[in-house]
């Protein structure tokens, strides 16, 4: 199911002031704590079973072409499982690229919420910098890229149930993707 | 300049003996022999064909510092076009992927058709006199000096006296076929993702060719986790490495059973297993069906690599382990170098054009979770590559030769014998377990083209009659 099938947006973004957008600004704020401290048990509970994780490989193409991402192929484009086995992966003593750990900093900015057409989900936009520095010397990495979120309401707290990361470079410029963006 | 090749023959003279002088994964001076002597000579992998499946269809892919255009032209041809204006040298294409039927150049207006040639040359009358100041007819932009394909695998070679693609693949085009030959359809891809690491191009490919020995520590957490179950050390040292002409690569070795019963264990259903019995040769489903080997990783000098695993790609509802749940998946993917000490990963997702939808997408699947930019495997590689060019870049580095000779008692003779024909249906050299031959091989050839002088090349001048 893609994005666009859950969770159509409705009119103009909420006031700020909305309580609506205050808690759909502070999940996004929470899950930037669960990810820079690399909680990643704890953040797969604030995602829903159904969750589809897509990150798009972007190319620069053409004024007009009517297309800027790579047809067919993503960095990620994850379910529950994929993304279990990645956190899973975390968790043993092996997984070599996190060890030593990465300092890293989720920085979430331009947050706009959307009101949807059923009460149970909310679109969430916001733009975001990953910053990743790893040893003592090697030169940090970042990551510049806009989400699209479909929140759901679940019993007691707002859960993720679809993200679109729209990655703003076509080379990445970082060793690898063993991060959550 | 006599110490200088002095101390490069003895350089290669060490590699070639299985011990690698360290600072040849991060030398300057290396780097440029390498774009000197290498690269301006070998067949370098830039495109499938299944990227460009229409006319008009193009791609841009670099050789080295080299930008080309890749396009299928009106009449369905494969081209390869330089992507500098005849005029004054502006890229004429900027975008990455897209259909054109022409390229104009943003500086003045030059065009060019999908095939190459000069088209549009704007006020040619007043400005040149007509054909007489500019012959514009004959104009094309550069070709590739030198372009081949095969099995849809498109290469440019720098030097137009190089051997046919065909010759220099030779034998190994025996095991290409297992990744790129499923059906008569051939395979479709899909990307490159693209990303910069910070190490030299040679590792990954050494590491591809022939690093059976590292699977087993670098990919733990692989197995751990459930999603792939060979790598475990015991089952990994009884894949065998084989080596044949201008690459290699490294095979698992399956359980017991015919032909059909191991395709199926890694994870092809019936209907691909039937079209691969139609185009591999008796030889090639022998050593998957008599012999029991499955290739997985394969490096082709000097700088493309394969991988074919079969995770567990699927969560069984009941929660337990079934064969059905495991897919294989393909990437082809290169190691562009961009200076001594960053390589620009291009790794292509490809799987068969004629598989049901319902592989494809699981085969996709499986990919994006072992390779790739996301790659669970590739995460610990990487991290391992750039670590150790990091440290190649010191003085210490020079003073330090790294043994390569696994494989190899101190008089050369092997520790295990080379497999007989009968036990291995491929070609070339290939052996059971553990060793370092391919990674030797591989720098052989990279020694050899190192040691050859320059070639020789020649200037194109255009539109003048006058000769340079």
């Amino acid at each position: 199911m893609s994005t666009a099938q859950l969770g159509k947006p409705v009119g103009k973004p909420l006031p700020f002031n909305d309580n609506r957008h205050l808690q759909a600004h502070q999940f996004l704020v929470d899950e930037a704590y669960l990810l820079d401290a690399q909680d990643y048990e704890t953040w797969l509970d604030t995602i829903t079973d159904d969750i589809r994780y897509l990150m798009p490989v972007r190319v620069t193409t053409a004024l007009g072409s009517g297309f800027d991402t790579s047809p067919g192929m993503a960095h990620f484009d994850e379910d529950k499982y994929s993304l279990s086995r990645r956190v899973a992966r975390f968790a043993t003593e092996h997984a070599w690229t996190e060890d030593p750990p990465s300092r890293m900093r989720h920085y979430i900015t331009n947050v706009r919420t959307f009101a949807c057409d059923d009460d149970a989900h909310l679109v969430v936009e916001s733009a975001e910098l990953l910053f990743r520095s790893r040893g003592d010397v090697n030169e940090a990495a970042l990551v510049s890229c806009g989400r699209h979120d479909v929140l759901r309401r679940c019993t007691d707290q707002w859960k993720l149930a679809r993200r679109t990361i729209m990655v703003d470079e076509s080379v990445l410029r970082m060793q690898n993707l063993a991060v959550f963006l | 300049m006599a110490d200088h090749r002095g101390a490069l023959d003895n350089v290669l003279g060490n590699v070639r003996g299985g011990m690698i002088p360290a600072h040849i994964y991060n030398d300057k001076e290396i780097f440029e022999l390498e774009k000197e002597r290498l690269f301006s000579r070998a067949w370098v992998f830039v495109a499938h064909e299944s990227e460009i499946p229409q006319d008009g269809d193009y791609v841009v892919r670099r050789v080295l510092d080299d930008s080309f255009i890749i396009t299928r032209d009106s009449k369905g041809d494969v081209r390869a076009l330089f992507n500098m204006c005849l005029h004054r040298g502006m890229q004429v294409c900027r975008a990455e992927m897209g259909n054109a039927s022409n390229f104009r150049c943003p500086y003045h207006g030059w065009t060019y058709r999908n095939d190459g040639r000069l088209t549009g040359l704007p006020f040619h009358r007043e400005a040149y006199g007509g054909d007489d100041g500019f012959p514009r007819s004959s104009q094309t932009l550069l070709p590739a000096p030198n372009l081949g394909s095969y099995n849809g695998l498109i290469f440019i070679n720098m030097d137009p006296s190089a051997q046919p693609l065909e010759d220099f693949l030779g034998d190994f085009r025996f095991y290409l076929d297992f990744y790129t030959k499923q059906s008569h359809g051939g395979l479709e891809v899909r990307g490159p993702q693209r990303w910069r690491i910070k190490a030299n191009w040679k590792i990954g490919a050494e590491n591809f060719a022939g690093d059976m020995y590292h699977t087993p520590h670098t990919h733990a957490s692989i197995v751990e986790i459930g999603l792939f179950r060979e790598p475990k050390a015991q089952k990994r040292k009884d894949g065998a490495t084989y080596w044949a002409q201008c690459g290699g690569g490294t095979t698992y070795k399956l359980p017991p059973g015919d032909f059909e019963q191991r395709m199926r264990y890694v994870g092809y259903p019936d209907e691909m297993i039937d079209r691969i019995k139609r185009v591999w040769t008796p030889p090639q489903q022998q050593l998957v069906g008599e012999d029991g080997f499955m290739i997985s990783a394969a490096s082709c000098f000097p700088n493309l690599s394969f991988v074919h695993n079969w995770p567990k790609v699927l969560d069984s509802a009941d929660g337990t382990d079934s064969p059905d749940d495991v897919r294989p998946f393909i990437s082809i993917r290169l190691w562009q170098p961009i200076s001594e000490n960053e390589t620009e990963v291009c790794s292509w997702f490809a799987v068969d054009s004629a598989a049901p939808p319902e592989y494809k997408k699981n085969s996709y699947k499986a990919y994006l979770m072992c390779f790739g930019s996301t790659g669970m495997f590739e995460q610990d590689d990487v991290e391992n590559w750039v670590s150790l060019t990091n440290t190649a870049g010191g003085a210490m580095a020079r003073r330090l030769l790294l043994n390569s000779r696994m494989g190899l008692l101190s008089d050369d003779s092997p520790v295990v014998d080379k497999l007989p024909s009968e036990a291995f249906h491929g070609p070339g050299y290939a052996q059971v377990g553990y060793n370092e031959n391919n990674q030797r091989a591989l720098l052989r050839l990279w020694a050899d083209h190192v040691q050859m002088p320059p070639v020789s090349t020649a200037t194109t001048a255009l539109g003048t009659a006058a000769t340079i």
